[in-house]
């Protein structure tokens, strides 16, 4: 069959750039809406607005059996997820699978497998693909301190059911191997009530670097190269590139080979992601499989000129791939900026407000993918994300340049953005030599700090005065006597 | 005319006046002749302050100027001492008078239980050097004056309390 028709369970930026692709390739296009969004750019450009209903708007994103409804009343012949919200979930697949309507993403077993991450790591460490060396102490209790030895220092000692950090030791001298185990034991008992515990080499200064990956589910796979996204704030991504400035061209070739080979283990269908941990020393480890599209995914379309979404669409159809890995190149630099309103001096507190003003960049290179519109509300109802700033150039500097320039061009008034701390780190002198590692905010947080410039005092207080209509009323209509006296007390 | 500006945490007491053809913004005890002109319909305006053109993106608000200079956008609050404290100011209770800023008292004329009139000065506050009389929203009866003469408050204090008014059918 051929889709004719497509629903877009998701929203924001995400909405809109499917239906975008979707458009040109001559599908029609559904999406949903919650009552409480009135300013949703995808339902200014889909060819159908559904709207459905929930307690709160992400709830009612959640909802599949609503949706599911949904998609079959309007007659869509497939349902594209996005990321978040149900892109991962087998059980709405399972759903949609049952009312015959496609789903735009891989098998229920695959996001099921993918899902579990203990799972997900032994089977691809079963199959030889790299893991980070790690120990189980429920696997055997009684050997639990050996085979930790054998696992390597430094490690990390890691509370069995754990989390946030907490209970976790690092252990860098085998002397204290023991009396570190029995700490953590204590720690996870006291945190959790549970003191079981395993261990894993532990990364120093790791960097986040990722491969998009593509099947047809009939047994071709191809990778779409690597991203870097190591500039994280708590543990979430916020810059991305392409290609990773740490990779040699035999390393790259490497970590994407693995994560292809990952995906053909499985016979992937549609576009997923894997995801590694790679160390100063080159060595690079598994860390999960996203069985979706990514936020970042556009600076993989910049460098490759594919449209990653168009692939996606294709597959969902039934086509083969119909390409080999030589047909992919990479061409120049990409980065992303997620542009989230938020407060980065204050613990990037998510701010709220209304969007007064707003003026996209432009230029050679530049894309912007966004989920608002001047005179939308942004509310605590959506993730903070608001839309995304992709650039591209010759080489990295000159996207770096590129990237700078268009975030101090984008306009957006009324509700607090990130925009101004993408730009700090951007200028960095670290980030420009491409010295980073997923602490790196954390570790120049003072130094990324904002600062206003000396002398843009007078001038925003300038314009303030002289915009404020009730005040330059009042002034022009005082009195000439009063006017010549001034009115300064001090 | 005056304004409290808040920029960066920061407090500023600013006063506008006009010598007729150009504006002047007085900062503590400097006068810098500027002029503001709308170039587009999106926000967009030419500054005139010290012998430049400055472009600029002006957002204005009930409380805040948002402001696109230079690359950033920043955030300028805006408060109208006399405006906020004579109990006229949006949404403020006009059972309540309350700070807008910290600051001192400077004098009291009223005392819980006098019967007022509206407009009558009920005391005189001083914050960031400004010196404001606040004066009754409505006829009615003092409830309670938390802060004596030469005491401290701070933001957000009610500074007087009016009984409520009584019910009228």
């Amino acid at each position: 069959m051929s889709i004719g028709k497509l629903l877009v369970a998701n929203r924001g930026e995400i909405a809109v750039r499917v239906v975008r692709t979707a458009r040109a390739s001559g599908i029609k296009t559904a999406v949903l809406r919650h009552p409480a969004e009135v300013d949703a750019p995808a339902h200014l450009i889909a060819d159908e607005v559904v709207t459905i209903e929930g307690p709160t708007p992400v709830a009612a994103y959640l909802d599949i059996a609503q949706i599911v409804e949904a998609a079959k009343r309007i007659g869509a012949d497939a349902v594209h997820p996005g990321y978040g919200f149900l892109s991962e979930n087998a059980n709405f697949v399972a759903a949609l699978d049952e009312a015959g309507i496609i789903f735009v993403g891989p098998t229920t077993e695959v996001i099921d497998l993918m899902g579990d991450k203990i799972r997900a790591r032994a089977f691809v460490e079963e199959r030889g693909f790299p893991v980070a060396p790690s120990a189980i102490e429920d696997d055997d209790p009684a050997t639990f301190v050996e085979r930790s030895r054998a696992v390597g220092y430094p490690l990390l000692i890691k509370p069995s059911a754990g989390g946030g950090g907490k209970g976790m030791r690092v252990v860098r001298e085998d002397s204290t191997l023991e009396s570190e185990i029995e700490t953590a034991r204590r720690e996870g008992e006291r945190y959790f009530g549970d003191g079981r515990l395993f261990v894993e080499r532990y990364i120093e200064r790791p960097r986040h670097i990722e491969v998009q990956v593509m099947g047809d589910g009939q047994g071709n796979v191809v990778h779409f190269w690597e991203r870097e996204c190591s500039i994280q704030r708590r543990f979430q991504k916020i810059i991305e590139e392409t290609p990773s400035p740490a990779l040699s061209p035999e390393q790259r070739d490497e970590i994407c080979e693995t994560a292809a080979g990952i995906a053909r283990a499985v016979n992937y269908r549609g576009a997923g992601t894997v995801e590694f941990i790679y160390a100063q020393d080159g060595a690079f480890y598994f860390l999960e499989m996203n069985t979706r599209l990514q936020v970042e995914h556009p600076v993989t379309e910049m460098v490759t000129g594919f449209d990653l979404v168009s692939e996606q669409l294709r597959i969902a159809n039934g086509e083969t791939l119909g390409l080999q890995q030589d047909d992919i190149g990479q061409t120049g630099h990409s980065i992303e900026l997620r542009i989230c309103a938020e407060n980065a001096d204050a613990d990037f507190l998510p701010a709220i407000g209304d969007i007064l003003l707003m003026d996209e960049p432009g230029g050679p290179g530049v894309r912007v993918d966004s989920g608002i519109l001047q005179g939308g509300k942004v509310s605590t109802d959506f993730d903070p994300m608001l839309s995304k700033l992709i650039v591209h150039g010759r080489d990295r500097a000159d996207a770096i340049s590129r990237a700078r320039c268009a975030a101090k061009d984008y306009v957006i008034l009324g509700v607090t953005t990130n925009l101004g701390y993408l730009d700090a780190i951007l200028a960095h002198p670290k980030f420009a030599s491409a010295d980073i590692s997923t602490g790196f905010l954390s570790e120049e947080a003072e130094a990324l700090k904002s600062t206003q410039s000396p002398g843009s005092a007078d001038i925003l207080m300038a314009a303030t005065a002289l915009s404020d209509a009730r005040l330059v009323t009042a002034v022009e209509q005082v009195p000439e006597i009063y006017r010549m006296m001034g009115g300064w007390r001090n | 005319m005056r304004r409290i500006l808040e920029l960066g945490g920061e407090k500023t007491p600013i006063w506008l006046a006009s010598t007729g053809s150009t504006q002047v913004l007085h900062v503590g005890d400097r006068a810098i002749p500027c002029a503001l002109e709308k170039v587009t319909g999106n926000g967009a305006y030419l500054l005139e302050i010290d012998g430049k053109q400055v472009p600029l993106r002006i957002a204005v608000d009930e409380e805040a100027t948002f402001i696109h200079f230079d690359g950033r956008a920043y955030e300028i609050g805006r408060v109208d001492p006399a405006e906020t404290l004579d109990g006229s100011g949006s949404g403020e209770s006009r059972d309540q008078m309350v700070a807008p800023m910290p600051g001192v008292v400077v004098s009291l004329s009223v005392a819980p239980g006098d019967q007022v009139t509206e407009g009558q000065a009920l005391m005189v506050i001083e914050s960031m050097k400004l010196e404001t009389t606040i004066t009754a929203p409505r006829d009615g009866i003092v409830a309670e004056v938390p802060f004596g003469t030469g005491e401290g408050f701070g933001g957000k204090d009610v500074l007087l309390q009016l009984e409520p008014e009584e019910e009228t059918d």
